[in-house]
């Protein structure tokens, strides 16, 4: 009796299985990792695979959903495994591309969605003329102050470097206790310290002619300027320990008076509930240079995983179905970040119109070089320029020393 | 026939039967520590072998391996001068770490071993550290000695010790010695109990012959409590040095090694060489060479502690 009761089970399990297998067959799946932006996103992204499933009964979307500490961990391992998902939502794609393992965005995306995208962020994922991802948000930076302590200080928001040190040490004598500016040199995002200096001081990573140039003048004068204000006391007394998400808080307890943030800030300040006056404003550069807003833009990406031409119309339904306007507009201000279609961003101005500020001042932003194969590079051998230039290391030798090292 | 054929048929059977018995018996613990051994060749020993393999190939920044490039990855780390003061961070970090913890570990552990009132709760405060996550431990380091907002100056300035904020961490050295300071305090619990536990094995009649024979307090630690409680010292003490040596939460959580690699051990360097500059081969790298240092230094200190043990 037992005998035939485990035979029936065997048969029910592989009955089961062989009925999966049917399932599963007559189904197109498509696999994406998207990361997560905030407490939220995983949750939107359940509700979109839900919604897109019920649209189209024969695409089955698995989109794992995996934190910023984590996705690049995972994505490696994926890779190293051939395991590698259809679509990827990450921030950079150089890595992916000079491995050959990306499909060009004219692939898997519709002339539709394309011709959505600003034109200024889609030329920030373009090597050798070739579209390789396309965005699907960005953030801007901007000068936060804190109205309250610049006006107790007796001081105007700085436009420029030399009002700006002036206006810091206003604020150390009005009091000491108070960090006038707040800089990160961390290794979570120092790069971002480098380029805010050296953009507004007519430098940065590339010159005109996209060329590393990492040693300019104008770079070593603008380094030299930040570790200055650090020495003299003017700002945050550990800038190679403190993240900007310290700063950040430090700036809503109104222990910072200026630094330089995305928008996420003014959700943070409203959280913490100090009733800290603040604006954004732009950020200041050295006399007689542009001032210089820096955009980060995060992407998505499809992986040559030898699809059927079934398989890769189903990444591109999935693709339309993300970026159709109302859901993804309502994603976009959830996240609390800038659209990157111009069709999502006017429904995004209509639910949150100070955005509209935001969106301008990102379409003239500055990128990273992310594009470039040295950028992973480049972006650690900056953080260790500051960092030991922090420590009293020569700026110009510092410079010198990464520019041979990255271009030869 | 057929008698004589039994009669030649059966002992050849009990023979093989008896041949089976003995390699049952010989294979039977094979068996027993069959699955065992499966699974620390899965867990262990194949991980290691992924890790050298990747130490001596070319991998991309995307994870693929491109094939095998001989001692590159080797040359290009030891190449830079940075690796040198990382080595000797962790040098400094597990020499410091392991020594004062086993001092202050025993120091306490023989104080647990009196008795007194309130011993059950003393031994299990003395657990919390060890049962405590490491990032929480380094993270509420890290709160206690902020400058801004920490719990050490809010304490000073509460007593009126201090009048403004002290900056406890003004540079990479002075917070390096919060992390091995922190170190110590988790790793104290580990070698407090296990020299403890062999405190409670030592016959009480050996300390009552010694003080009959009029031993004071110290000739008795150095005579008996120290030669007994040997065993127990060196395999906290190995266990130590692995653990210690290839400790990451702490550092990690406190300065991520920074500012430009001051604060780093070999553990922490690799992490960022592998997950922030991409460079997987030059970490496996790493990863070997701290492998191998751990094995001589482990191998090297237990030998000769166990020797002079037999001698």
């Amino acid at each position: 009796m037992k005998k035939i009761i485990a035979m029936l089970l065997v048969l029910v399990m592989v009955l089961s299985l062989v009925a999966c297998g049917n399932k599963a067959d007559e189904k197109t799946t498509v696999t994406m990792i998207a990361a997560q932006y905030g407490d939220k996103t995983a949750e939107w992204w359940a509700g979109f695979e839900k919604k897109f499933e019920e649209a189209n009964a024969d695409i089955d979307l698995v989109v794992d959903v995996v934190s910023w500490n984590d996705i690049y961990t995972v994505v490696n391992t994926r890779i190293a495994n051939n395991e590698q998902p259809d679509l990827l939502n990450i921030d950079g794609f150089a890595d992916y591309h000079a491995d050959g393992l990306l499909k060009p965005v004219s692939e898997w995306v519709s002339d539709e969605t394309y011709a959505k995208f600003y034109d200024s962020f889609i030329a920030e994922s373009i090597v050798d003329g070739t579209v390789w991802a396309i965005p699907d948000l960005a953030s801007a930076r901007a000068l936060y102050v804190n109205t309250d302590i610049l006006a107790a200080a007796g001081v105007e928001v700085p436009t420029t470097w030399a009002e700006l040190e002036k206006a810091c040490e206003a604020i150390k004598a009005y009091d000491p206790e108070i960090y006038p500016w707040g800089v990160d040199m961390t290794t979570d995002e120092g790069q971002a310290a480098f380029a805010y200096y050296t953009w507004n001081n007519g430098g940065g990573f590339v010159d005109k002619d996209g060329n590393w140039a990492l040693n300019s003048a104008e770079n070593v004068e603008a380094i030299e300027f930040i570790i200055d204000m650090v020495n003299k006391g003017y700002t945050n007394n550990d800038p190679a320990n403190q993240t900007r998400y310290t700063l950040q808080d430090l700036f809503a307890a109104g222990k910072i008076a200026m630094m330089i943030a995305p928008t996420q800030i003014e959700s943070i300040c409203a959280e913490a509930g100090n009733g800290v006056n603040f604006k954004a404003v732009l950020i200041p550069a050295n006399e007689g240079k542009a001032n210089a807003t820096m955009g980060v833009m995060d992407r998505i990406m499809c992986f040559e995983n030898e699809q059927t031409d079934a398989e890769m119309a189903a990444i591109t339904k999935v693709v339309d179905a993300f970026y159709d306007d109302q859901p993804y507009a309502e994603w976009v201000v959830m996240e609390n970040f800038i659209p990157a279609t111009s069709t999502g961003g006017e429904i995004c101005i209509q639910l949150q119109p100070d955005l509209e500020s935001w969106i301008n001042l990102v379409a003239g932003a500055q990128f990273y070089p992310a594009a470039k194969a040295e950028w992973m590079d480049v972006k650690q051998g900056t953080i260790n320029v500051l960092q030991q230039a922090l420590l009293g290391e020569d700026v110009q030798t510092l410079l010198n020393d990464l520019q041979a090292q990255i271009a030869g | 026939m057929s008698k004589k054929a039994s009669a030649t048929a059966a002992p050849k059977g009990a023979r093989t039967l008896n041949d089976r018995k003995k390699m049952y018996n010989i294979l039977e613990p094979y068996i027993w520590i069959a699955p065992s051994v499966i699974l620390m060749a899965i867990f262990i020993i194949v991980p290691i072998f992924y890790v050298f393999r990747m130490a001596f190939s070319e991998v991309t920044r995307a994870g693929r391996i491109r094939g095998f490039n001989g001692i590159e990855n080797f040359a290009s780390v030891l190449k830079g001068n940075v690796f040198s003061g990382v080595l000797w961070n962790t040098l400094v970090w597990t020499i410091l770490v392991v020594g004062l913890s086993t001092l202050l570990g025993f120091i306490l552990a023989l104080l647990l071993n009196n008795k007194f009132k309130g011993r059950k709760i003393a031994r299990a405060i003395v657990v919390f550290p060890w049962a405590t996550t490491l990032v929480i431990q380094a993270s509420v380091w890290k709160f206690i000695i902020d400058t801004d907002y920490g719990a050490l100056n809010t304490l000073l300035k509460t007593l009126g010790i201090i009048e403004t904020n002290v900056n406890w961490t003004p540079t990479p050295e002075a917070w390096f010695a919060w992390e091995i300071a922190c170190g110590i305090f988790v790793t104290i619990p580990f070698v407090c109990f296990t020299v403890l536990s062999g405190l409670q094995s030592i016959d009480a009649s050996y300390y009552e012959a010694s003080t009959v024979d009029g031993a004071n307090y110290w000739q008795k630690l150095f005579n008996i409590t120290l030669p007994l409680v040997k065993s127990s010292l060196t395999v906290a003490t190995v266990l130590n040095i692995i653990y210690v040596f290839n400790s990451f939460p702490i550092i990690w959580t406190m300065t991520k090694g920074d500012p430009a690699n001051k604060t780093d051990t070999l553990v922490t360097y690799l992490y960022k060489l592998a997950f922030y500059n991409g460079k997987q081969g030059e970490a496996a790298a790493v990863s070997v060479i701290g492998f191998c240092i751990l094995l001589v230094c482990a191998s090297v200190y237990m030998v000769s502690t166990l020797k002079k043990g037999d001698e």
